[in-house]
């Protein structure tokens, strides 16, 4: 159960978010009742008209948590496994509950997954090709068979890189282990901003928002404060849980790696001296030439066309899903900032994405 | 009025009976939102907060539009799905995704021959380069590699190699999206995008879904097709073009000889340098022939479709209601 739900957390919003909410309340509650005061004394109505204001504003901040707090209550009790059966979407798991912050985490954490698998795939094959490339043979001048006859009182031959030629295949694929390794580490960013969420510490925004939000000249800040915390609570995971129901295509729930699951692509082709076997590959290598090597590699087939297409399908997954879920966020902060305050500009933080 | 708003409000919660599951919650959306403006309103109107109630009228006025747009994505359903299967854009399949997911396909094949054939003539050219010839008697001996002209042959099919791999990417790429919204625009993306823009806080969201789902459901596939068929069409109406050169992948013909490691200079007879720039010329005639299906149908095409998304979703987002910075979108195209 995701963070926000279980009841470690909902100790943690009881015991120090809403004394805290309660604390910036009553303070700004009382600075504006003081200024009310301080206006009828001095007889100045610009002071009363403000603190008159405030105190309104100050209702409908509280107004504004508690309606999040319920929110995220409906969020945490809403099942995707349901929705998905309202829209004739099949799931993984479709007996359990998996509430929208459930939902919103799983998808990332398969995500990432599916960029790292991506990124073995890619880095395999150039591995491969890296050893395949540097392999050197030396041919004997006046050869019978494997036997150069030219050697047999000095070095008389020549030496060539049998399996020289992956420089095509190798610049391809490059680009797209550096673009798995963005899609990972995206992946992995865009969890961490969850995680950040789920853990509480943007509830830290709204007693400071509260606050800040009846002060003067402070209220375009407070709002922002207020509009963050909502927007990373409900807009974020929302848009994520959504991406979760369509997990069958865009993280292949299904699949595992490429279309042959044989190639499992061990490491350790060539094992370690210390293992058993080692000796035997050396030695195979060292007689039976390149084509034994790159039979190691690829038993079956050289598959690097699905090994650049899996490396994209996780790019979509991992990278576009996620910026559209954060610039949805983004989009929603700017818009419901306008109904507590001031326009926000957010152009820059979008440079983030 | 108090009745026509009483029978209205009925017909409201009694409606979902008649429909299936997602229209069922996405007018016990509509009823719920009416509902609470009525209440914010009659709060307003009672404690004299004028706010409140100009607040209440502008979200009838969204929850009406909400009320448009899915009267319109139930009827609009067919509409999309006319545009999808109509005959021009479908090209023979049952929809325009189906067409453009074939093309697609059709692309990475060729592509995938052309990027074999390069990496067949990388790895001769490689070896050839890689000779050099040793003789060594009694601790005396030389060294020499009459082979460095094809050397820089090498540089170039890395060059291709690295533009046909990066297309090869992008239209797999385009491939899952189009998966996507053929799975899940109609009967995932719009209807959710129409009941999140319901809701003030997720209105931005909702609005960029329904952007997303009719985006990617109609121009990318359009994309794709128009870009071929313009392509197709200018192949088949210019006469004058030299008969001669193929565009797409076809029988290599470029001659990579071997080379003769020993041989340093021949300065007289043909020797290796000849040799190497005949495989130049060779390989200069097929790659031409590979500049079409690379550079045309899966370079150009593609980008043509993305930039026609961006701007669609740019466009859709504004009218859904809350515009959205596309920049970042576009960037990743």
């Amino acid at each position: 159960m995701a963070d926000v739900c279980n009841i470690i957390f909902t100790n943690f919003f009881n015991d120090t978010i809403l004394p805290l909410i309660a604390y910036a309340s009553i303070t700004t509650a009382i600075i504006i009742a003081l200024s009310f005061m301080v206006g009828r004394a001095i007889s100045n109505p610009k002071l009363t008209l403000w603190a008159k204001t405030e105190s309104i504003q100050i209702v409908v901040s509280l107004f504004t948590i508690f309606f999040l707090i319920t929110i995220i209550n409906t969020l945490c009790s809403i099942n995707m496994n349901e929705v998905a059966g309202i829209f004739d979407i099949t799931t993984s798991a479709p007996t359990e509950h998996v509430d929208v912050y459930d939902a919103a985490s799983t998808y990332l954490e398969e995500a990432a997954i599916y960029s790292h698998n991506a990124l073995i795939a890619t880095r395999y094959h150039l591995q491969a090709y890296t050893v395949l490339g540097y392999l050197n043979a030396f041919i004997c001048d006046f050869s019978t068979g494997s036997i150069g006859w030219g050697c047999l009182f000095g070095y008389s031959g020549e030496n060539q890189q049998p399996l020289g030629g992956y420089g095509a295949k190798v610049a391809a694929l490059n680009i797209f282990f550096n673009s798995s390794i963005i899609s990972y580490f995206s992946a992995l960013n865009f969890l961490f901003i969850l995680i950040f969420v789920y853990k509480g510490f943007v509830f830290l925004f709204l007693p400071l928002g509260v606050f800040l939000r009846a002060m003067p000249y402070m209220r375009s800040f407070g709002s922002l404060l207020i509009t963050m915390a909502i927007c990373f609570l409900v807009v974020y995971p929302v848009m994520l849980s959504i991406f979760y129901l369509m997990g069958d295509v865009l993280v292949n729930r299904e699949g595992d790696y490429l279309s042959d699951p044989s190639m499992n692509y061990n490491e350790k082709v060539f094992p370690d001296e210390a293992e058993s076997g080692a000796a035997g590959s050396s030695t195979g290598a060292a007689f039976a030439g390149a084509d034994y090597i790159y039979e190691k590699y690829f038993p079956g087939e050289d598959r690097y066309i699905e090994a650049i297409s899996f490396a994209a399908y996780a790019f979509i997954a991992a990278v576009f899903m996620p910026s559209v879920a954060m610039l949805a966020t983004i989009a929603s902060i700017s818009y419901i900032a306008r109904l507590y305050g001031e326009e926000i500009d957010l152009s820059r933080i979008t440079r983030m994405i | 009025m108090k009745r026509t708003m009483l029978f209205l409000l009925i017909f409201l919660f009694m409606v979902p009976m008649a429909f299936a599951a997602w229209q069922n919650i996405a007018l016990l959306a509509f009823g719920i939102s009416a509902g609470l403006l009525a209440v914010i309103y009659m709060v307003g109107f009672g404690f004299g907060l004028n706010e409140m109630q100009m607040m209440a009228k502008e979200e009838l006025v969204q929850l009406i539009v909400f009320g448009l747009l899915l009267a319109t994505l139930v009827g609009g359903d067919s509409i999309l799905n006319s545009i999808s299967t109509n005959e021009g854009l479908a090209q023979g399949s049952a929809t325009m995704q189906d067409a453009a997911t074939l093309i697609i396909d059709d692309i990475i094949d060729d592509s995938g021959e052309i990027m074999d054939q390069i990496s067949s003539y990388d790895l001769q050219i490689s070896r050839e380069a890689s000779k050099s010839s040793q003789c060594s008697i009694m601790g005396m001996g030389y060294t020499v590699s009459g082979c460095g002209g094809y050397t820089v042959l090498a540089a170039p099919l890395s060059i291709a190699g690295n533009i046909v791999g990066f297309s090869i990417g992008e239209l797999s790429a385009m491939k899952r999206l189009i998966q996507i919204t053929k799975e899940f625009a109609l009967n995932l993306l719009l209807p959710l995008g129409i009941v999140l823009r319901t809701v003030k806080f997720t209105r931005g969201a909702g609005g960029l879904l329904i952007a997303l789902g009719v985006a990617l459901y109609i121009m990318l596939p359009a994309g794709i097709i128009f870009n071929e068929m313009m392509a197709a069409t200018f192949l088949d109406d210019d006469d004058e073009f030299d008969a001669e050169l193929v565009y797409g992948p076809a029988a290599p013909t470029a001659n990579i000889a071997e080379c003769n490691a020993g041989d340093a200079a021949s300065l007289t007879t043909t020797g290796n340098e000849d040799n190497a720039k005949e495989a130049y010329r060779g390989l200069r005639s097929d790659i031409r022939k590979y500049i079409y299906t690379a550079l045309v149908r899966a370079t150009l095409g593609p980008v043509i479709s993305l930039l026609l998304v961006a701007a669609s979703i740019k466009a859709i987002t504004s009218l859904a209601g809350a515009e959205i910075d596309i920049s970042a979108i576009s960037r990743f195209v």
